[in-house]
């Protein structure tokens, strides 16, 4: 467990984490893995955060409805820029909206959350079919899965793992800081698409690169140690 | 100089029903009355009277014969709709037009020249424009109504008569080309008159002792005179299209035939008018006699007959009519819109027509409650969110402004505080009343506690694309799940809840909040963030009754 002072935002941008947010190649199927709790959602909310930045259309294909707005907004996401797409666990019409999406090229990139627990298995041919279609479309097409689904499909897979999570207060933890965790290119697929492509290197940062990135609890340094004021109304 | 051209649609009856059915152009038509119990035959295409069928007469007079005819009861709404589709074709190549009635429109053409070349060409070009809308019309052109009406009754297809020189014109035309009612036709033959121009050239005192105001009324449309300017018509506001089955279908793939057909019409009348429709409606008329209607709004206001036509059909597909149909009304509400042009470095720019399908695929697919922009609401209920109809942000060519949510919400009381180091329960300070104005709260029975948090500094309330700091999502469990949590010194140490259960090892809370306690859907909660053995992070929730897992951080 970490003291507030110790987790604190870095004081510039790290420009291989910032390169994740650019890195995505298009046209291709990409996966984000990790377990719960592993920051692959505050990840990818952040990708579509800087996508919708950019002026384009960002879409969530939703399948267990678990998109949090108020988290997407404080990721960054525009919200004016989001179609949100809750498939209320239908796995199957998730994926057909997925590939509905994928093939629109309006659409600069197309999340697709399978949901904080264990589903149904995704059907290959399915997947076959989303990869194609994101060829066709050109757009940005990236999974969340807990587990490795997408197989031969995914050009790009990132594997995040939780290595810390940090408390304010002492001793007794008092609030959320954050979360600390590594995130590595577990698979390059594509003959295309060697890594991630990092403009302060002089090349993209091979299969098995790992880096740590910190997700920051919303609000959290605190301005100064007191920033609540309670009252009790009785 | 004055010049008017005349759109005449012969027979309009047989000719609506031949603009929905192509298919029986030169086919024997008879067209059917709906008077009962005796129907009669209100029109006949030339190939039927060639048969024997007039107008009047009876359905049982018409069957007395062996004849090979077809035969359709009249469609008002296609009468209706091939009226207007007429008026569009005048509007389209000017101003200044005059509905004549069912099938006849007129228009000035003066000035016209500059535009469209000399008048054959003008004629050549309204008999044009109004075959490709379905309808076969003939085109006069003169100095007045009346001349160009005549014309127009006279033509084969098309014809122009110069100025000045409509009774010379005229003058040959038999008298039926006046559309007499029998007495006066009759009347007129008695005394040896038998063309136009013999009744133009008959003494004007005369024919007014004999025949009153009629009798001038006549010899003026004789001469083709016709002072009276034009009545200006002003379009309706909304462009509607319907049409009829010829019987009730219980299939939805007739329906989409149908809606196809509507949709060409409907972007072809908006296209003449340089409009775009930002709502559909279509209503299905229902064979037990009611109406299933609906309406869809495309994302971005469009003209395009095929995604009119898709976003009908999906509209229709998911809500499907209960009974069979027996014909389709659809109506566009047309808004201006103007031409865009794309950027060479800005994103691209979705085609409005393909995003137009993919939204309505996708209201078919998961329902067009569940998709749309998510909107925060007003107000302090944790998860109060509604989904908007998606539309294309108005900047969407350039890049939005900086998106700068706040850390945490600063608008008082309920505000869960996100962040600093907050005393647990048991280490709350004493409280003070307050209340919305700041005055003391009447005494009452205890409340949960209020948290009000400042705001935190700028580079927190910063989005992570802007700051480059990353942010902490919640995945939210809808509904929450029930959960069993084990409580040790008033902190939980142990969870149960599906999917999601082992020991605690770290715990922040409990936020309370509260809100809406002047309504009936008043609430209070309180919140903890807690961290599982397996390394789950989940936010816990208490109202007092039982305890739910919310959230999980991810």
């Amino acid at each position: 467990m970490s003291t507030p002072t110790a987790f604190a935002p870095p004081p510039g941008r790290d420009p291989v984490a910032d390169a994740l947010l650019t890195s995505f190649p298009p046209g291709r199927l990409s996966e984000i893995v990790g377990p719960r709790s592993s920051g692959g959602s505050s990840l990818l909310m952040t990708v579509l955060a800087r996508t919708a930045a950019g002026g384009g259309l960002v879409a969530m294909v939703d399948v267990a409805d678990s998109l949090d707005p108020a988290s997407a907004r404080q990721a960054g996401v525009d919200l004016q820029r989001l179609l949100w797409v809750r498939c209320a666990g239908r796995l199957l019409a998730a994926l057909r909206a997925a590939d509905v999406l994928v093939r629109c090229p309006g659409f600069a990139m197309v999340g697709v959350d399978l949901g904080p627990g264990p589903g149904p298995r995704v059907p290959h041919a399915a997947l076959v079919r989303l990869q194609r279609g994101v060829e066709s479309g050109g757009g940005v097409l990236i999974l969340r899965a807990l587990q490795h689904v997408a197989g031969s499909t995914a050009s790009l897979v990132l594997s995040v793992a939780a290595t810390r999570v940090c408390w304010g207060g002492t001793p007794r933890p008092t609030c959320l800081a954050g979360l600390v965790s590594d995130v590595r290119i577990a698979n390059v697929r594509a003959p295309d698409v060697r890594g991630l492509n990092v403009q302060e290197q002089d090349r993209p940062l091979p299969p098995g690169a790992a880096w740590s990135i910190s997700f920051f609890s919303p609000g959290w340094p605190p301005a100064s140690p007191m920033t609540l004021s309670r009252s009790r109304v009785s | 100089v004055r010049r008017v051209a005349c759109l005449l649609v012969p027979r309009f009856s047989a000719a609506a029903i031949i603009r929905m059915e192509p298919a029986l152009a030169g086919q024997p038509l008879v067209v059917l009355g709906d008077t009962a119990p005796a129907r009669l035959v209100i029109e006949a295409t030339d190939s039927a009277r060639a048969q024997g069928a007039r107008p009047g007469m009876t359905g049982d007079e018409l069957l007395a014969e062996p004849r090979t005819v077809i035969c359709r009861e009249r469609s008002l709404d296609g009468e209706v709709a091939a009226h207007g589709a007429l008026l569009e074709v005048a509007l389209a190549h000017s101003p200044r037009v005059e509905d004549g009635g069912p099938g006849l429109a007129y228009l000035d053409v003066a000035g016209l020249q500059g535009l469209f070349g000399d008048e054959s060409q003008i004629a050549r070009r309204l008999f044009g424009a109004a075959r490709a809308h379905g309808l076969e019309a003939r085109v006069g052109i003169a100095g007045s109504r009346a001349g160009a009406l005549l014309v127009a009754r006279s033509a084969c297809d098309v014809a122009a008569i110069p100025p000045g020189g409509e009774a010379e014109a005229l003058a040959p035309a038999p008298l039926a080309l006046l559309d007499l009612p029998p007495e006066t036709a009759h009347r007129l033959v008695r005394w040896g008159v038998r063309t136009v121009g013999e009744l133009a050239a008959l003494p004007s005192r005369a024919l007014f002792e004999r025949m009153g105001e009629e009798g001038l009324a006549l010899q003026r449309l004789a001469r083709g005179e016709d002072p009276r300017p034009l009545r200006p018509y002003e379009p309706p506001p909304a462009v509607e299209e319907g049409q009829e089955m010829d019987g009730p279908v219980e299939t939805l793939a007739s329906v989409h035939a149908l809606l196809d057909v509507l949709a060409e019409r409907i972007g072809g009348a908006l296209m003449r008018r340089h409009r775009a429709a930002d709502r559909l409606e279509w209503t299905c008329l229902l064979a037990d006699g009611a109406e299933h209607a609906g309406q869809v709004v495309p994302v971005f206001p469009t003209r395009d007959p095929v995604a009119i036509g898709t976003l009908l059909r999906a509209a229709v597909d998911a809500r499907p009519p209960h009974a069979p149909v027996t014909g389709v009304r659809v109506r566009a509400c047309p808004v201006y819109v103007p031409p865009g042009q794309e950027s060479f470095d800005g994103p691209r720019r979705p085609n409005p027509r393909h995003l137009a399908e993919t939204l309505a695929r996708l209201g078919a697919l998961v329902g067009a409650k569940c998709l749309g922009t998510p909107v925060i609401l007003d107000t302090h209920r944790p998860d109060a969110v509604r989904l908007d109809p998606f539309t294309l942000p108005a900047g969407l060519m350039a890049p939005p402004r900086r998106v700068l949510a706040k850390a945490g919400d600063t608008r008082g009381g309920g505000s869960r505080p996100e962040a600093g180091p907050g005393p647990t329960a048991e280490e709350q300070p004493a409280a003070h009343e307050t209340t919305l104005d700041g005055g003391a709260a009447p005494a009452g029975p205890p409340r949960p506690v209020e948290v009000e948090m400042k705001r935190a500094d700028e580079a927190s309330a910063m989005p992570s694309v802007v700051s480059g700091r990353w942010s902490l999502g919640l995945r939210r469990l809808r509904p929450p799940r029930r959960a069993a949590v084990t409580l040790v010194g008033g902190r939980p140490v142990h969870l149960r809840a599906e999917g999601c259960a082992g020991r605690i090892v770290a715990s922040a809370g409990p936020w309370r909040s509260s809100g809406e306690w002047w309504g009936e859907a008043r609430w209070a909660r309180d919140e903890w963030d807690v961290e599982l053995q397996d390394g789950t992070l989940c936010r816990l929730v208490t109202d007092g009754r039982g305890w739910s897992v919310e959230a999980i951080y991810d």
